[in-house]
């Protein structure tokens, strides 16, 4: 390596010595730290989101740490409500009972455009206990105008082969309330617009406005450094959710059968009915590697639940270095997933309703591919700037085999088109 | 099923693997960690960027965790 100058040998000095006291592949701590990202998301014809997020992170005595990140997102726009198309004008009246959604013959139905504002904060302690082993304890809350969030989370790791492989082991609890627009619909209960409340007791809201739901997670990670240029990780991570899991403002519509001359036309609408718990587990790859200069980082998570899903995510990223410190880091990330057990596009009137039913697309089998570019530049010594612009698609299956009558003729998937633009500034104090 | 399960044993066997010593040659001296100290090997490299990225596959896909924790704190899926 040739040395230029004084801030050469300032800088080789500086990895040297985060080298020679650096924990793993982990650097020496900054005093402090501050990260804010600002980023612009846009669907086209659905959501459009802001968010923002300031993270700063400052060493204090004793090599401990300390964290806190603000989170600050607002939505507008609107998203698909369940229910399939029809070749009639379809009307649905918003969750708070005041607005009515028209929806023009033929497409899917969207519901009334929504405003929503979410505010988080996130803080962490990190302590050291000795050369090797240290741990972190966190909590969190969020709050927005329909769910609250209060969570902790804590997580220790242990260096060992001369700190050369890391075991870590971390899990959280969250403890969330859903409050509902309204409040919370009682599943499978027919929507008011379309149906009042039946004589078999079922009804159209429930007596209570709020739900809880109840998140575990453990995750369980082993980093290793293979050689000079080369680390990996791979996680195992089991997440448990149960309570109030149903999405309130998703319904399906509930369809003449095959006979019927108006077959696949809606007789009436249903609110969705989730199972009350999930168990979700992964596995993560990761490997991160410098070739001459540049940094290329390959991971893989395979992901299953008890609901029938199965994904599959690769996600690349390569940092191009450029002179002047600059980089050019194109991203590409491939994701498929299958569908759940219970999701239906459609109900079928006449025939007995599933145990479960959700015609949410999340739930469906799509396949999805995200394509950026990130842009990185110095500002000063120590600050730098980041200029993402990312693409996203999610595209599913437009005419299922199980579409029966006029549903064969609409597309019940709508492909979804993305932008993303994302600012990022980071600077040491 | 039988592939997942497959799958997941050799996930297992692999972590083990490196658990119980198999990584005991591997790495590097503490001397030759100057380019692994970089600040684009660290694997958690870009933390708001990926709490973005988290933030909006959490609410527009099914699947979730895997790098970190994979749910809650968001009414968004």
């Amino acid at each position: 390596m040739q040395l230029n100058g004084s801030k050469s040998i300032r800088g080789a000095l500086a990895t040297i010595t985060a080298a020679l006291l650096g924990s793993g592949a982990v650097s020496v701590a900054d005093q402090g730290k501050l990260e804010s990202s600002l980023l612009y998301y846009s669907e086209s014809g659905r959501v459009r989101a802001t968010e923002g997020i300031v993270n700063i992170s400052k060493q204090l005595k004793g090599d401990r740490n300390i964290g806190v990140k603000l989170t600050l997102d607002g939505l507008t726009g609107a998203t698909p409500n369940g229910a399939a198309p029809s070749s009639k004008v379809q009307t649905f009246t918003g969750a708070s009972g005041s607005t009515q959604n028209v929806v023009p013959p033929g497409v899917i139905p969207l519901d009334g455009a929504f405003h929503d504002t979410r505010f988080a904060v996130d803080a962490n302690l990190s302590q050291p206990w000795n050369r090797v082993t240290s741990s972190v304890f966190g909590v969190h809350f969020s709050a927005e105008h329909d769910y609250y969030s209060f969570g902790v989370n804590s997580g220790i790791t242990r260096d060992f082969n001369r700190k050369n492989t890391t075991v870590g082991l971390s899990g959280s609890y969250s403890h969330d309330i859903v409050a509902p627009r309204g409040s919370a619909p009682v599943p499978f209960a027919f929507l008011p617009a379309s149906t009042p409340p039946s004589e078999d007791g079922r009804e159209s809201r429930g007596a209570h406005s709020t739900r809880p739901k109840e998140v575990f997670d453990v995750v369980f990670g082993v980093s290793q450094i293979l050689d000079r240029k080369t680390i990996i990780r791979l996680n195992y991570s089991y997440n448990r959710t149960s309570g109030y899991l149903n999405d309130p403002y998703k319904i399906l519509s509930v369809v003449n059968d095959q006979n019927s001359p108006d077959a696949g036309e809606p007789v009436n609408y249903v609110y969705e009915n989730r199972p009350r718990a999930a168990g979700r587990q992964a596995f993560y790859g990761q490997v991160r590697r410098d070739l001459s200069g540049n940094t290329i980082d390959l991971s893989y998570r395979f992901f299953w639940d008890n609901w029938g899903i199965t994904s599959h995510t690769v996600d690349v990223f390569y940092r191009w270095q450029l002179r002047g410190d600059r980089a050019l880091q194109p991203h590409l990330r491939w994701y498929h997933q299958s569908q759940a057990s219970f999701y239906h596009a459609f109900l079928v009137d006449g025939v007995a309703f599933p145990q479960y039913a959700s015609a949410d697309t999340r739930l469906a089998r799509f396949s999805a591919v995200t394509a950026g570019l990130q842009y990185s530049l110095p500002i000063t010594v120590g600050s730098r700037l980041n200029i993402t612009a990312e693409y996203y698609t999610q595209v599913g299956d437009r005419s299922p085999p199980e579409a029966i009558g006029r549903l064969r003729q609409y597309d019940l998937f709508p492909r979804m088109n993305v932008l993303m633009f994302r600012l990022g500034f980071e600077s040491g104090f | 099923m039988r592939i997942r399960k497959l799958f997941i044993a050799f996930i297992i066997s692999t972590i083990a693997a490196f658990s119980l010593g198999g990584c005991a040659s591997m790495g590097v001296n503490v001397w030759e960690r100057d380019i692994l100290a970089k600040p684009a090997m660290q694997l958690d490299a870009n933390a708001n960027d990926h709490a973005l990225d988290d933030h909006i596959y959490f609410s527009k896909e099914a699947s979730s965790g895997g790098r970190g924790f994979g749910g809650g704190g968001c009414g968004c899926n």
